[in-house]
């Protein structure tokens, strides 16, 4: 029983020996912390429906900016001898773009070239002409450039009113917050689609009033978004901090809390630019879109639509670029929504 | 809950007011008089202007014009069909376009729920991508995309539908509409439907009725979908706000005689009378049915009413 005083003290250094000095404690690479964007990026490019709309996105914002002088012709020029005449692209007749159409005259069909007979041997109208004997290519990337523009004017609203509307709502709450909740939810209780009616019969149609009809509306969903993070967020300890600190709160609001919402931000604004190009073109359908000579794809669309059996290629073009900026925008919105918040379910 | 509902109501009830008064600042606000006539003096428009009341004071005017819509008096249309009563021009065209909207959203339904229930069972199979594809493509084009191609193949080049709506044959020529109408509905509730069902699918409960010794359609239809569909509510908003919408653009394509082939000619002939009686009909309907929709909400799920009154308070 000598071991009960046996100083532990007075061991000499030898008698010490290091364990589990090398491999054992290993870093965990697995689940190491990664970077927020790094592994959205990779969730996002792994989404293969997102990139397609990102590369059809890009494609379209490309023949947006360069289609219209890719051609002798502008948007408005007429010539009214050509006019009808259907697609034709040197290079590509045996495709089937060698202008002729199939016209049906009761049960008759014939072959149509109106080129032929008009004897324009060295005119191509790539995607045909319009009634007036205007180039539909040029028409319809000239009313691309005026969707992505409404699209910018969404993104615009979205950020300046939506989401300061939101934040400050929710970061001073009370009587504050009551009134301006309840101003959202009278606003939202109209249905846009009288509201816009309303507004653009008011301002007479026009790119302004479709913008001014966008602004009524177009900003609810994202204040509600913007608010709801707000309410979990300004509880939180480093919202005390700079408090403490004296920040003001502006300061707080748009610095210290909104960098920490971004995601949901980016992802609200992709969802409302498909919703703005819809909305144009189907005031352009209804009859409020922009005034001739300028053409938008709502107001291409409702113009061929007038004569879509006979000349079917008319509204085909604008339709599919219509029908792809929609889905392009969507898919890629889709995308963000999963790369940057993961968690949120799949609605 | 009594307290949620009547909150509800009072909200939409302010709601109408409020439109009523855009409404009614928009028919004031408009340039032009009615009486627009040459001939008369500036006495005699004077003489009309009291005869009618029309300088009284803006509040007067206001509630006598509520007091005349509350009566179903929308005033007469002007260009459509000239001193119509509005009232008349709705009798027929009101019953059209439910009907239409009504089958939509049915048909829309029932096949949206079909392909959910097909993807979620079928997870990660060549028919779950499908069913993806087809509920992105419904979700993001515009229901014309769809008239027009379906017209234009179904209609015009197969021949085996009517181009134009035929009210002598209701039915086979209401066929291409509504599906049009429908790819929206359709798209939502197959996406809705999917994610609910793969998450109930992954439940504790339905492992216990599995192991319970359940099986086959009944464990699919009694246990999951019928948890699955609890929450399809939430969905129900904007799928008739887009069977609205959508409905203006159908009705034109097929000359439906609808209402919103009524809105849109009333746009397009700057008939104004028409075109703020039907906006008031579209935003009476979305109203009411939004109410119906929050209210059930809240019912069904007490967490939402609950959260709801919190967010109202502070």
């Amino acid at each position: 029983m000598k071991a009960e005083n046996f100083d532990y003290s007075k061991l000499p250094a030898d008698a010490f020996e290091l364990t589990n000095n090398d491999t054992s404690a290993h870093v965990d690479r697995n689940f190491a912390s990664q970077n927020y964007w790094k592994d959205a990026l990779v969730r996002f490019l792994r989404n293969k429906g997102a990139i397609f709309g990102l590369i059809m996105i890009a494609i379209i914002i490309f023949f947006a900016v360069f289609g219209p002088s890719m051609t002798p012709y502008t948007y408005e020029s007429q010539i009214i001898e050509q006019q009808n005449l259907a697609p034709r692209i040197p290079g590509l007749e045996w495709l089937g773009f060698d202008g002729t159409e199939t016209m049906r005259l009761g049960e008759v069909e014939l072959e149509v070239n109106g080129y032929e007979r008009g004897g324009f041997t060295d005119v191509y109208y790539w995607f045909g002409s319009d009634t007036l004997g205007r180039d539909i290519f040029t028409r319809v990337w000239e009313g691309t450039r005026i969707s992505l523009y409404i699209a910018i004017v969404a993104v615009v609203i979205d950020i300046l009113f939506g989401l300061s509307y939101g934040l400050i709502s929710g970061y001073f709450g009370g009587k504050l917050d009551a009134v301006m909740q309840r101003c959202a939810e009278i606003l939202n209780s109209i249905p846009n689609l009288v509201i816009v009616t309303l507004m653009i019969l008011v301002l007479s149609p026009g790119l302004g009033a479709i913008i001014v009809a966008l602004m009524i509306t177009g900003w609810i969903p994202m204040s509600r978004i913007a608010r709801a993070q707000m309410l979990k967020l300004k509880e939180q300890e480093f919202v005390l901090a700079s408090k403490t600190l004296g920040a003001s709160p502006m300061r707080i609001i748009f610095k210290e809390i909104m960098p920490n919402i971004i995601g949901q931000i980016i992802t609200q604004t992709m969802f409302s630019i498909p919703h703005a190009i819809f909305t144009e073109a189907f005031l352009a359908f209804v009859g409020l879109g922009i005034p001739a000579p300028m053409a938008s794809l709502g107001t291409l669309i409702s113009d061929a639509y007038k004569n879509f059996t006979t000349h079917p290629y008319m509204i085909l073009s604008p339709l599919i670029v219509l029908a792809f900026l929609m889905l392009s925008f969507n898919l890629v919105a889709d995308g963000l929504r999963d790369a940057l918040d993961p968690k949120q379910k799949d609605m | 809950m009594k307290k949620y509902i009547f909150k509800r109501v009072l909200y939409s009830v302010v709601a109408i007011l409020v439109l009523l008064l855009l409404l009614f600042l928009m028919l004031d606000l408009m340039p032009g008089s009615p009486f627009n006539d040459d001939k008369l003096s500036a006495e005699q428009i004077e003489v009309l202007y009291q005869k009618y009341g029309l300088d009284d004071p803006f509040i007067i005017r206001y509630f006598r014009y509520l007091g005349n819509i509350i009566k179903g008096d929308f005033g007469v249309s002007y260009n459509i069909a000239s001193n119509v009563p509005i009232t008349d021009l709705l009798q027929t065209r009101v019953p059209t376009s439910i009907r239409l909207g009504g089958q939509a959203v049915l048909l829309g339904a029932s096949i949206g729920l079909l392909l959910g229930l097909i993807a979620a069972l079928k997870h990660n199979t060549v028919f779950d991508t499908i069913a993806t594809i087809i509920s992105v493509l419904g979700v993001s084009l515009p229901s014309y995309v769809f008239a027009l191609a379906l017209s234009y193949t179904l209609g015009y080049r197969a021949g085996w539908f009517p181009l134009l709506y035929d009210s002598a044959s209701p039915f086979i020529s209401s066929v291409l509409p509504t599906v049009a109408l429908s790819m929206f509905s359709m798209a939502n509730i197959a996406r809705f439907t999917r994610t609910e069902m793969l998450e109930v699918l992954r439940s504790d409960y339905m492992l216990l009725a599995e192991s319970k010794g359940i099986s086959g359609p009944k464990l699919i239809i009694r246990h999951a979908l019928r948890n699955a569909l609890i929450p399809i509510i939430t969905v129900l908003g904007p799928l008739i706000v887009n069977t609205m919408t959508g409905s203006l653009v159908i009705e034109k394509i097929f000359s439906i005689p609808g209402i919103g082939e009524l809105m849109v000619r009333s746009i397009q002939q700057n008939d104004y009378n028409v075109t703020i009686a039907l906006s008031f009909i579209y935003s009476l309907m979305y109203i009411g049915i939004m109410l119906v929709v929050d209210i059930l909400y809240g019912i069904i799920d007490p967490r939402i009413r609950l959260s709801k009154e919190d967010s109202h308070e502070s």
